[in-house]
């Protein structure tokens, strides 16, 4: 859409930060590649090992997490607002119509899961159905599309992967070489597993705090697109408030039992203040209402 | 949606796709001489406004334009929000008289000053009513992003739910004359619809 006038600025920076941590874990990765190919061994057999979890793993996730979820599909006729809501955005965003979903929990949230456009599930607590107002519900679903619109999970499950094949191989060499040591092998060879094994450690711990950080910026990434989508930021920004605002009073026990579904929502399901922001996987409640308001300015003038 | 857009999240909206509106100002002569559906004299056109001083002053210039074209022909506007926050802008043909001429010329006025203002991705689609021999409401809703149109026929007698037959059977008579939005699952139903 170059050169017609949009009520959104954009937002360089964001793009930037996202394709330099894309850089960095590429970087990673390719040193990654490198020892184990040096190593020569056993790296291909890990390497096939890996990729067949991968696949597993990005065809079975959403099954997985829909059924521990305790997500229940829900007919136009059961839950009309939430249909027209999500009818009405994927006319906006020119989607074919996702599956709808409720989760019957207090805790009020919503996410999105699968790996393709047609193959969707966009999913609400009947918390947040009860707490928001439809404007509210609209932002929070806009901002789920916008996962799915973007490819989210295909996105962060491929960048993931050698993350994942470090930390295999890491307790691999920690299981065989570490304590094994017998076979008839030289000192060489348990020098090369010592190696393998630490570059392995480093390059989990990399593209951990690397991975984090592109999930925050696909966070905010969705905060922007529900906001260019339903054209009313602040109604997303109001809804996250409601949603912190609650999420920080529901009992710590039903938070226990949610902090597994923490990746897929829209706001982390804990409470605790993290001092680490590094860590999140969500970017802090602050920088995302800024992000908002940003966003809304910037459409006030527009004229 | 590229590959580089896929990798950076970047995301815009959709504008309106090339314009078909203007086949209901044929197609309907067909639809009432051949299939007895008679046009209602009303059509609206549904956005989301956006809560900024220029776009409200945009609608008002709008507004204006509407009547002063529909001037000669009596056609009014009315507007209102539904309870998703979409503004309906409502074009009446004056009572015994109705022109689907008219009320796509006004439905076009409407888009074209959102689009010329800029916030043409903020269009959802345009409505059409019609009624058949039975005096059941046909509704013909043009979907601005695809370009298509999709006959929608709520059920009278239960809410929420609609008359897929009839629409199907609308579909094939009216496959040649107007674009047909061939994908089904994205004939979305629109509840509540004000006229």
């Amino acid at each position: 859409m170059a050169g017609r006038r949009s009520s959104f600025g954009k937002d360089t920076g964001l793009q930037a930060r996202m394709v330099m941590t894309m850089f960095l874990l590429g970087l990673v990765y390719v040193v990654f590649i490198g020892v184990l190919f040096a190593a020569g061994a056993a790296a291909g057999l890990i390497v096939i090992v890996a990729l067949v979890l991968l696949l597993v793993q990005f065809f079975g996730s959403d099954k997985i997490a829909l059924a521990t979820m305790g997500v229940k599909e829900v007919t136009p006729a059961q839950e009309p607002e939430l249909h027209g809501i999500i009818e009405r955005l994927c006319v906006q965003a020119d989607l074919p119509k996702p599956k709808v979903g409720v989760i019957e929990t207090s805790m009020p949230n919503a996410c999105a899961m699968g790996k393709s456009k047609k193959a969707t599930t966009v999913c609400a607590t009947r918390g947040i159905l009860e707490l928001l107002s439809p404007a509210e519900l609209e932002g929070v679903m806009a901002h789920e599309l916008t996962h799915v619109i973007n490819r989210d999970v295909l996105v962060m499950t491929l960048a993931s992967f050698f993350a994942t094949l470090a930390s295999m191989i890491a307790q691999f060499a920690l299981f065989f070489g570490g304590f094994g040591g017998g076979y008839g092998r030289g000192r060489d060879e348990e020098e090369e597993i010592m190696l393998v094994l630490l570059v392995s450690v480093l390059v989990y711990a990399i593209s951990f705090l690397l991975l984090r950080a592109l999930s925050r910026y696909r966070e905010f990434a969705a905060d922007r697109g529900s906001a260019v989508l339903t054209g009313r930021p602040s109604a997303l920004a109001s809804a996250l408030l409601k949603i912190s605002g609650t999420m920080e009073r529901v009992p710590t026990q039903d938070l226990r039992r949610a902090e597994g579904m923490s990746a897929f929502f829209i706001l982390p399901a804990r409470t605790k203040k993290s001092l680490m922001n590094i860590f999140a996987d969500h970017p802090p409640l602050e920088q995302r209402l800024a992000a908002l308001e940003r966003l809304e300015s910037q459409l006030q003038s527009s004229a | 949606m590229g590959l580089r857009d896929i990798l950076t999240g970047r995301h815009t909206v959709k504008g309106p796709a090339p314009d078909r509106l203007f086949a209901i100002s044929t197609a309907y002569v067909t639809l009432q001489a051949e299939h007895q559906i008679d046009p209602a004299g009303k059509a609206a056109i549904v956005f989301q406004a956006l809560a900024t001083s220029e776009f409200e002053a945009t609608l008002r210039d709008m507004e204006e334009v509407v009547t002063a074209t529909g001037g000669e022909s009596g056609t009014t506007v009315s507007t209102e929000d539904d309870s998703y926050g979409y503004r309906w802008m409502v074009l009446h043909n004056p009572d015994g008289a109705p022109s689907v001429e008219d009320l796509a010329v006004g439905i076009n006025a409407v888009s074209t000053s959102i689009e010329t203002a800029g916030h043409g991705e903020r269009l959802l689609c345009a409505v059409f009513a019609f009624a058949d021999a039975q005096k059941r409401r046909i509704y013909f809703i043009y979907n601005y992003k695809r370009g298509s149109w999709y006959p929608f026929v709520p059920d009278p007698a239960n809410a929420q739910s609609r008359l897929t037959e009839r629409e199907l059977q609308i579909k094939a008579q009216m496959a040649s004359e107007l674009p047909i939005e061939p994908e089904l699952e994205r004939w979305f139903p629109l509840w509540g619809i004000p006229i």
